[in-house]
């Protein structure tokens, strides 16, 4: 385009015009009106393209600007996809954690569970071994004297010891099995404590059915000789030969628990035999039997 | 792992067995047995004891004169002592936790608070 004015610039001027302007300076001359006219379309043809050239410049600059415009709105809209897709990572990443979560949770639910579980096993179990431990004593105690005071000795630790018994009484039957007679005692008055008929008595009534009286509704604490809060049929050999009354247990135990049905259990069957063990030893001297005492047994 | 010992003071051998298999369900606890208050004594001062667990009611020496000795002597002095007794009344507890006992279990006695209360002194877990 520049290059068409330059052109246009040097147009060959017309014939007979002095290019130095010597002519018009001696002879002022009008040009004649075809090259006038050749002159004003040069001239309009020259500003139009100076227009023309203008405004191309001046779109130029719109587009320019245009174009840097929408890059910007591009950097934008590319860092606003970016900004979109990072949260659409971190909400799917959200709902990932939130998934994990919720397992998490139900993991450690089913976790706290089970501890909770083996806790109360454990808790079982430890209660179950000192109950078995408290019977293995006690049957150690009571089997562990072959005198009948220490045998007495022993069954009286395991009432006082074990079962928390204050005030109790061991009875024997006399020869007849009418009477209940006291052998040992703790917690009673000297007074108090006398023989007992079979018949009519709390204590007899249980030896004559053979079946173990347990008051779990009162307060086992609160002393009552008549009516026993507990009272435990002695066997030996499978016939009953006596047995124990409970009076009163200590104050800080005012209810019998589990273990002391299972303690009243080894004390019925276990008591009086060792007792009555002790007794045939001592009566024997202390002597132990012979060999031949027991080739008999034909086992 | 640290190993505690324990000296058990009591004259019923009964509640000796009884104690000493609670005290084997503690981990590297080593007890020791002694008959009475005079023979508690005597195996302390012939070693030291993490803790002591002591009748009241003994023959010779009862348990509330063990503690009163136990803490007038120096290298004794903070071993933890728990007391066990059939007495239940708060006054016998008073006395027994003024003269300078630690705890106090009343009879007939349940394993599990024996150990228990043993772990808590001990501070084990």
């Amino acid at each position: 385009m520049g290059e068409r004015s330059e052109d246009k610039r040097h147009a060959p001027q017309p014939a007979g015009a002095d290019s130095r302007g010597v002519g018009s300076a001696h002879k002022p001359s009008t040009p004649p009106p075809d090259l006038r006219r050749e002159r004003d379309e040069i001239l309009q043809s020259f500003t139009r393209g100076a227009r023309l050239t203008e405004q191309f410049a001046a779109e130029h600059e719109r587009l320019r600007e245009r174009l840097l415009l929408l890059e910007a709105e591009n950097a934008q809209l590319r860092t606003q996809l970016e900004a979109d897709d990072a949260v659409r990572r971190l909400l799917e990443k959200i709902e990932g954690l939130e998934v994990e979560k919720r397992e998490l949770l139900s993991r450690t639910e089913r976790a706290e569970k089970e501890t909770s579980q083996f806790s109360a096993r454990f808790s079982e179990v430890e209660t179950e071994f000192a109950n078995l431990a408290n019977l293995f004593v006690a049957s150690n105690q009571l089997h562990a004297s072959l005198s009948p005071r220490g045998v007495v000795r022993r069954i009286k630790e395991v009432l006082a010891q074990l079962v928390g018994a204050e005030s109790y009484a061991m009875y024997l039957c006399n020869a007849d099995g009418s009477e209940l007679v006291p052998i040992a005692s703790e917690g009673v008055a000297g007074e108090q404590l006398t023989a007992v008929r079979v018949d009519g008595s709390k204590v007899g009534e249980v030896v004559r059915n053979g079946t173990a009286y347990v008051d779990e509704e009162r307060d086992s604490s609160r002393f009552d000789m008549d009516d026993p809060p507990a009272v435990i049929p002695l066997m030996v050999d499978e016939s009953l030969v006596g047995a124990i009354a409970i009076f009163a247990t200590l104050g800080q135990k005012s209810r019998f628990s589990t273990m002391d049905f299972e303690l009243f259990k080894l004390l019925g069957q276990h008591a009086a035999a060792a007792l009555v063990s002790a007794c045939l030893f001592s009566k024997a001297e202390r002597k132990l039997p012979g060999l031949e005492a027991f080739l008999d047994l034909s086992v | 792992m640290s190993e505690y010992s324990c000296l058990i003071v009591e004259d019923s051998p009964m509640m000796r067995q009884l104690l000493v298999f609670a005290l084997a369900r503690v981990k590297n606890l080593r007890v020791t047995e002694a008959d009475d208050g005079v023979d508690g004594l005597r195996k302390l001062a012939s070693a030291r004891y993490d803790i002591i667990v002591t009748d009241i009611n003994m023959p010779i020496m009862d348990g509330l004169k063990l503690v009163k000795r136990v803490r007038s002597d120096p290298t004794h002095k903070d071993t933890p002592i728990i007391i066990i007794t059939t007495e239940g009344s708060l006054e016998d507890r008073q006395r027994a936790l003024q003269l300078g006992a630690n705890a106090y279990i009343t009879k007939p006695i349940q394993a599990p608070q024996v150990i228990a209360t043993v772990k808590e002194l001990l501070k084990i877990e």
